[in-house]
């Protein structure tokens, strides 16, 4: 299991009182009881976690691995965003 | 049009959160009005309030507890009591026919503010993701419809602080008329959220603090009244039409006999004795009393300098010389101001002191008014009162007036 998938675990398991047997990459959100509602808000806590800005589009995130891989694809986009912000401010600099 | 029974009461209250224990404190005076303890007190020019002893964890589970603003905890929970109260079997029933009617004025403003709060006071761009679920005013009726899942009409009704007595009154109409067989109907209010208290406070309708007795700062038909005291709560009632009741053996609290609704169209929050008098005299119209059988009245009874003495003078208007025969209950100088869940909260506290064949008292008329001169019950209850028919009234800015006329249980 990854760092990310742990981590997103904590979560389900303070805010949701989850059982931790049921935390799989495959199992699905809706059979965890976590609905369209569900997953807004389980991502408004995953902006503060993780410290990533979610895009405000609609998106399917199935399985508990989804959620995981959507996480980690917008932390690795955005933190090679903010050092290329870092590089083009140090260039820049008088 | 058939009877209508009440058959489960359920409330939240700062009086106590179940309708015994609130008619308890109610009957003996005891208010429930205090110096308001909270981080924005000092911020208030007079910090009171009638704050309800109310945990929402110890009734909701936390994923479900993060949906619901204050003002649909207080909903769900008054509802809840009164149906156990009421042992209605939906199972048994057309769900279709089974009805939700609730009055609210402010809706979650706990939620309201708080998403303002984050915005423009932290200058945050991220707003909880249930804002609109738990901000918007049709949310306590719905949760109760989904509680139960109670599929016939599920209706909210702001008409400010007559919202509740409509709700009641639009539900009676329906079962009365055979549109549907069981609604649950109230009101519930949770206005005391910072914002909600400046913008009341900026409309001068609030009281001054009585520096010697805060819990006596609201002070209806009072010479000494200066304004009202805000406070939250619910309170939801069962009706069914009279004669299903009897035929399940159902315990009939009380009967609503009927409902009259008038509206001042003069100005938005200036009193008017006509639309007041209107909705008394449709009230008795509506429920074919004879102004000579109101054997009590629970008045609106704010604590404001307009209101009572207009109320006052919109009872002899209705009432005549035997306005001065008439005792006359303000509870409000006990419960405080619910707003959209005043005329529920008082409902249900009159069909308790009729059950009771007694009448609350108007507590802290200290000085009387000479523009407030009938009966108002002051300062000590009355037992043995055979109080069998009661007019409670629910007047509200934006000028609907609402009536509910209520008769005691014989059953």
């Amino acid at each position: 299991m990854t760092k990310t998938f742990d981590r997103l675990c904590a979560i389900l398991i303070k805010d949701y009182k989850l059982d931790a047997a049921l935390l799989t990459p495959d199992a699905p959100l809706d059979g965890l009881g976590i609905d369209s509602l569900g997953v807004a808000e389980l991502l408004f806590t995953v902006e503060d976690e993780f410290g990533i800005v979610l895009p405000p589009q609609p998106v399917q995130l199935p399985t508990l691995g989804d959620v995981v891989h959507y996480i980690d694809a917008l932390v690795a986009a955005q933190r090679d965003a903010a050092s290329a912000e870092t590089v083009n401010a140090s260039l820049t600099a008088p | 049009m058939r009877r209508v029974a009440v058959t489960g009461m359920g409330m939240v209250t700062p009086l106590g959160n179940t309708g015994d224990g609130a008619y308890a404190c109610a009957r003996s005076g005891q208010s429930g009005i205090r110096r308001l303890e909270a981080s924005f007190s000092h911020r208030l020019a007079a910090p009171l309030a009638a704050c309800a002893r109310f945990d929402g964890a110890a009734h909701f589970e936390p994923p479900k507890l993060r949906m619901l603003d204050r003002v649909s905890q207080f909903a769900v929970v008054a509802a809840n009591q009164a149906i156990a109260q009421a042992g209605s079997n939906f199972d048994a029933m057309d769900r279709e026919r089974v009805g939700v009617f609730v009055g609210t004025a402010m809706g979650g403003s706990h939620t309201s503010d708080e998403g303002y709060k984050t915005l423009y006071g932290d200058g945050s761009d991220r707003i909880k993701p249930f804002t609109v679920l738990m901000g918007m005013h049709n949310a306590p009726a719905a949760w109760i419809g989904i509680e139960h899942a109670l599929r016939g009409p599920n209706l909210t009704y702001a008409t400010a602080c007559s919202s509740s007595a409509v709700a009641i009154g639009e539900a009676w109409l329906r079962v009365a008329a055979g549109a549907i067989d069981m609604a649950i109907a109230g009101g519930s209010e949770a206005p005391l959220s910072f914002g909600s208290l400046k913008a009341w406070e900026a409309l001068h309708t609030l009281a001054a603090i009585d520096a010697a007795q805060p819990s006596a700062s609201c002070k209806p038909f009072s010479k000494g009244r200066s304004g009202m005291v805000l406070g939250e709560g619910a309170a939801m009632l069962v009706l069914e039409a009279w004669e299903s009741a009897v035929d399940r053996g159902a315990c009939i609290q009380g009967e609503i006999l009927g409902y009259g609704l008038a509206t001042d169209a003069g100005h938005i929050t200036r009193p008017s004795v006509d639309g007041q008098a209107a909705a008394m005299r449709a009230a008795l119209r509506s429920a074919a009393l004879d102004a000579s059988e109101v054997d009590a009245i629970n008045a609106h009874g704010t604590g404001t300098l307009a209101n009572d003495a207009v109320e006052t003078a919109a009872i002899k208007a209705v009432f005549g010389k035997r306005a001065h025969a008439i005792p006359i209950s303000a509870t409000k100088a006990l419960h405080g101001h619910q707003l959209g869940a005043a005329g529920a909260l008082e409902c249900v506290l009159s069909l308790l002191a009729m059950q009771n064949a007694a009448v609350l008292p108007t507590m802290h008329l200290d000085v009387a008014d000479p523009d407030c001169d009938l009966d108002y019950v002051p300062n000590a209850g009355r037992e043995n009162a055979g109080v069998r028919t009661m007019l409670s009234n629910s007047f509200a800015f934006g000028g609907t007036n609402a009536v509910l006329a209520l008769r005691r249980s014989l059953a």
